[in-house]
């Protein structure tokens, strides 16, 4: 992940459900036809999903009902490897062939949002037993030739579309839209169903088709996760379950001007970016200080823009945390007022930055009492009720950037009133931070339920974050307000707060 | 120029009226209502006496290239004659003038005018011409125009307006509700006018008067052709501001600042341990340095009464003119500034009663300036980096859509200054902009950053930083910011050749700075 700030994201992703139409272009020059009757390709198998969107306004009920359709690829015994984001939400997976029109039907094995992976299996795997599966290779070089395969808009049977590798950089993936890893862009044609399917070279996988631009903002750019990112995310789960990447949770700032690198002691020789920002609860958060310069990690010596020269190509110098996992260490060598200094981090996940970005396969949490409907403050929030409130866009806006979630690590917003006559003069206070409630300080939404089972006062006191009143409810009006409001607005549970 | 853009230039000042709707045309063209009126050419001949046309060409400062100024345009008006020669006319009308004139709508002859007084506030102005030959003719034909505070709600009043050669135009509307609202900067509220019809759109738009009975009862403030709904300045105010300007010293209007909270829910009121029936609002927050503040008024009192005035659960108080009415107005348009005033509140159960003066808050008091007019914004240029001090029409300055990111920052600096002003921070002073230059290579990007320190000094406005960049140890400036990256390095050598060539080079700097 890369937490500098001012990253616009203009990417597209693939969703599974058809977007706009793209013409699909001509099939490639016959040089290496391939047979689909054959079985070579037998492997890359379409994904088709029913999708289940949560309804964060209304966190009670069962959501949206959606669907669409993607691509995976056998890469061992009854293990589909595709993206995240075409088996997010899923309630139902069903994979078939190219050549065989029987629906398999598939479930999670596991999931990475983070790095829009995910590993899937058909529940009778029996029908696969003979598909070889595909091998990976590694980084493809530039202006070199690859093809992407899969299902993508355009026609119901396996496609084919030929280009060069035109990039290799750190991108931000759009699944999440708060995280950044290595992408490699290419010219071959990728179009929404391609997401998920397999990029080859001479035979051998070297990526995951994921994501593209909008056809008005940039022509003929696609990405795909490369091998490196797969190959950590198998190794990640190798133990039974996903861990999420490390973080160095700081952010860099460019030396390029001249007084800057005379203040800070580099020699002008082009080693070093300064550190910009410090998350306090990250890796390096009791290590380094803002206005420190970063010479190199694990020996990689750091360019004064931030990055390195890592396995033959110029990368952020995240990359070099980012194949790493949590536990393992890195040596770093900086300096702090003109001194040289080493140390040895143990890195960790850094997980506040989380709720910044879009969250999936996940129940929305809430709590109802009296009408008044309290949730956690994340990004499928902040998308559902587009809230105008100052001061909520406030604090999702600088939960990092002004270190908000050290004191407040799940900031509670009262997204609703429902009206009621206990309630019909708070109504204007939706879309509000929650400070306090009974005296307690919410953190949490956890601590909402504590607060509400304080008992020992009259009314019920509500606390919101730069609102000048305090909002009251009396006990015994509120109690039974709760079970008619419950009725009246047909919500069968009053509360769920995960299943932890 | 088209009636509608008397609602298009309000959006002009700091703040927009909320309940506004600009329409992007005016009014269909119909011709009924001056045509059979016409006929009483008697008593419109007398009005017309009193009004003279008012041109003024405005041209404001730009907001984020402080040293230039953005293209003039013309506005014109309809401004009232009054005793002493003086012309009445909005603040609207002559913010950011370079030439104000005066012409007779009937010989259309002209005479350049000059603001004698204005308080952008209260959106009122008092224009004059030096005396002279000229301006006695000028004047001599017209007749000064009462102003009559007596208007109530169901009365019926005219807007004046004047055609190509003078004649007059009328549009008569019914005052159909008397309330309080912000006019067209910042602040709190003023009394307002507020009637129903519709208003023939003619060439003179920024201000127009409405008369009955030959006197005047107000300015037009806005009007909604959507809804056919305007606003009017009334004469009580307009009153006050002739008198203050009489006096020989401008104060301006007082205000209590506080805000306070209704307590008509029944639970809150229970809460608040207040009985049943009785008066009151919650007090929820004082403003340092305003009235109230100084009377002694706490957050959590319960406000009953303002100068013997019961307040209501409301916060309104009983007008012998309007009836209900925001109590605001017992103190900014019935009072002024260094009037004695009793305030009775409860705190703690017990009835006290606090009294005290009142006074007005200046522009200047506040950390993020409420408005900006006549005068360029305060900035410092140092090697490309250009400082500012944060002002409302700078955020306002930006759209919808820009809103996130550092703008959003400095929003919510503008509406919870307290933890800025408790630093002793008078202005908030910001990096609004890098030009490229040498010096400031690597920082062009950057924009919105809040100054914490330069050079070890604490920044308390743009003097401060003026006289910390004097002060730089081994020929580096030390910039800290509150913001990403949080410090900057500016080389004073570098940094000073790049100051003498921003000086009249391509970007047209006239001056590195301007602290007046």
């Amino acid at each position: 992940m890369n937490i500098r700030p001012l990253l616009s994201l203009f990417a597209l992703a693939l969703l599974p459900s058809a977007l706009c139409a793209q013409p699909v272009p001509p099939p490639p020059a016959a040089n290496q036809a391939i047979d689909t009757a054959s079985g070579a390709w037998e492997g890359i198998v379409n994904i088709d999903v029913s999708v289940l969107v949560p309804d964060y306004r209304e966190p009670w009920n069962a959501g949206q009902p959606s669907g669409g359709s993607g691509t995976g690829f056998l890469i061992g015994k009854n293990r589909f490897l595709t993206n995240a984001h075409v088996v997010s939400n899923a309630t139902r997976i069903l994979i078939r062939t190219t050549n065989d029109p029987e629906p398999h039907p598939a479930k999670i094995v596991h999931i990475a949002h983070d790095c829009d992976l995910a590993l899937i299996e058909a529940e009778d795997g029996s029908h696969f037993e003979k598909l070889k599966p595909l091998d990976f290779g590694g980084i493809p070089q530039l202006n070199t030739e690859v093809i992407a395969i899969g299902y993508p808009i355009g026609g119901d049977r396996i496609s084919v579309t030929r280009g060069v590798v035109s990039r290799i950089d750190f991108r931000p993936y759009s699944h999440t839209s708060v995280d950044s890893h290595l992408a490699i862009q290419v010219d071959a044609a990728i179009n929404p169903g391609n997401s998920g399917g397999p990029v080859l070279q001479e035979g051998k996988v070297v990526g995951v088709a994921f994501q593209g631009f909008s056809g008005r903002v940039a022509q003929n750019v696609g990405y795909m996760i490369p091998v490196p990112v797969i190959k950590r995310f198998l190794k990640d789960i190798e133990d039974g379950r996903y861990d999420h990447y490390v973080d160095l949770a700081a952010s860099d700032f460019p030396i390029e001007n001249p007084a800057q690198a005379k203040a800070l002691g580099t020699n002008g020789d082009g080693v070093g970016v300064m550190v910009g920002d410090v998350e306090p609860q990250g890796s390096v958060g009791d290590l380094l200080k803002i206005g420190d310069v970063i010479l190199s990690i694990d020996e990689n010596p750091v360019m004064n823009n931030g990055l390195v020269r890592f396995e033959g190509e110029l990368m952020d110098m995240n990359e070099i945390v980012e194949r790493k996992f949590a536990g393992d260490t890195i040596r770093l060598k900086y300096m702090r007022d003109g001194k040289k200094l080493e140390a040895t981090v143990t890195l960790k996940r850094f997980d506040p930055y989380v709720r910044l970005g879009a969250q999936y396969n996940q129940r929305p949490r809430y709590i109802v009492n009296a009408g008044l409907v309290f949730q956690p403050l994340d990004r499928n929030l902040m998308d559902a009720h587009q809230m105008r409130d100052d001061t909520v866009n406030y604090v999702f806006d600088n939960f990092l950037t002004d270190k908000l979630y050290v004191e407040r690590p799940e900031p509670v917003v009262l997204t609703n009133v429902l009206p009621d006559e206990v309630n019909t003069w708070i109504t204007p206070y939706a879309h509000s931070i929650v400070d306090e409630i009974n005296g307690v300080k919410i953190k949490s939404l956890k601590d909402v339920e504590t607060a509400l089972a304080k008992k020992d006062k009259p009314f019920i006191e509500i606390i919101l974050l730069e609102k000048n009143r305090p909002l009251v409810l009396k006990r015994e009006l509120a109690e039974d307000a709760h079970k008619r409001i419950m009725q009246t607005y047909n919500i069968l549970e009053d509360s769920y707060l995960g299943d932890e | 120029m088209k009636l509608s853009q008397i609602l298009l230039f309000l959006t002009l000042g700091a703040a927009t009226l909320p309940a506004q709707t600009p329409a992007p045309e005016a009014p269909a063209k119909k011709r009924a209502p001056a045509a059979p009126e016409g006929a009483a050419v008697q008593q419109q001949v007398v009005q017309s006496n009193s009004l003279v046309k008012v041109n003024a060409t405005s041209q404001p400062y730009s907001l984020h290239m402080p040293w230039q100024k953005e293209s003039p345009s013309g506005r014109r008006g309809l401004g009232v004659v009054l005793a002493g020669n003086r012309v009445l006319v909005t603040a609207q009308m002559v913010a950011d003038a370079t030439y104000i004139e005066l012409e007779l709508p009937t010989t259309g002859q002209k005479m350049p005018a000059k603001v004698l007084a204005v308080d952008y506030e209260a959106n009122l102005a008092l224009l004059e011409s030096a005396p002279s030959d000229k301006q006695k003719a000028f004047f001599a034909g017209l007749k000064p125009m009462a102003v009559d505070v007596g208007a109530r709600i169901e009365d019926k009043v005219d807007i004046l307006q004047t055609g190509r050669v003078g004649e007059l135009i009328k549009s008569e509307l019914k005052i159909g509700k008397v309330l309080t609202r912000r006019y067209n900067v910042e602040g709190s509220g003023f009394l307002v006018y507020e009637a129903n019809n519709i208003v023939r759109s003619e060439a003179n738009s920024f201000t127009l008067p409405v008369v009955k009975g030959g006197k005047l009862v107000g300015l037009l403030l806005s009007y909604d052709s959507k809804n056919q709904v305007t606003t009017i300045l009334p004469a009580p105010i307009i009153e006050h501001f002739l008198k203050d300007v009489a006096d020989g010293s401008y104060e301006g209007f007082p205000s209590l600042g506080m805000e306070l909270q209704t307590t008509l829910d029944e639970q809150f009121r229970e809460y608040l341990g207040l009985k049943p029936d009785a008066p009151g609002v919650l007090i929820s927050m004082v403003l340092k340095g305003g009235s109230a503040e100084k009377v002694g008024m706490k957050k959590g009192d319960i406000l009953v009464a303002i100068n013997g005035f019961a307040i209501d659960s409301r916060g309104d108080y009983k007008d012998p003119q309007f009836g209900a009415l925001s109590s605001s107005h017992l103190v900014r348009g019935r009072a002024y500034v260094g009037d004695k005033v009793e305030i009775k509140v409860i705190r703690d159960g017990k009835e006290v009663m606090l009294k005290g003066e009142l006074t007005r808050r200046m522009p200047d008091d506040y950390l993020v300036l409420p408005y900006l007019f006549d005068k360029g914004p305060r900035y410092v240029l140092m090697g490309g980096l250009l400082f500012q001090e944060l002002s409302r029409p700078y955020l306002d300055a930006f759209g919808e859509e820009q809103r996130g990111g550092a703008i959003l920052r400095l929003s919510r600096i503008a509406t919870h200054p307290d933890k800025y002003e408790e630093e002793g921070r008078k202005k908030l002073v910001f990096l609004s902009l890098v030009l490229p230059t040498p010096s400031a290579q690597g920082y062009d990007k950057l924009g919105g950053q809040v100054v914490n320190k330069v050079n070890g000094k604490a920044i308390h406005d743009l003097n401060d930083l003026e006289t910390a960049f004097k002060s730089a140890k081994d020929t580096t400036h030390v910039i800290e910011l509150d913001d990403f990256p949080h410090i900057l390095y500016l080389d004073t050598f570098s940094a000073e050749r790049d100051n003498m060539r921003l000086l009249g080079g391509a970007y047209r700097i006239g001056s590195l700075k301007r602290l007046e």
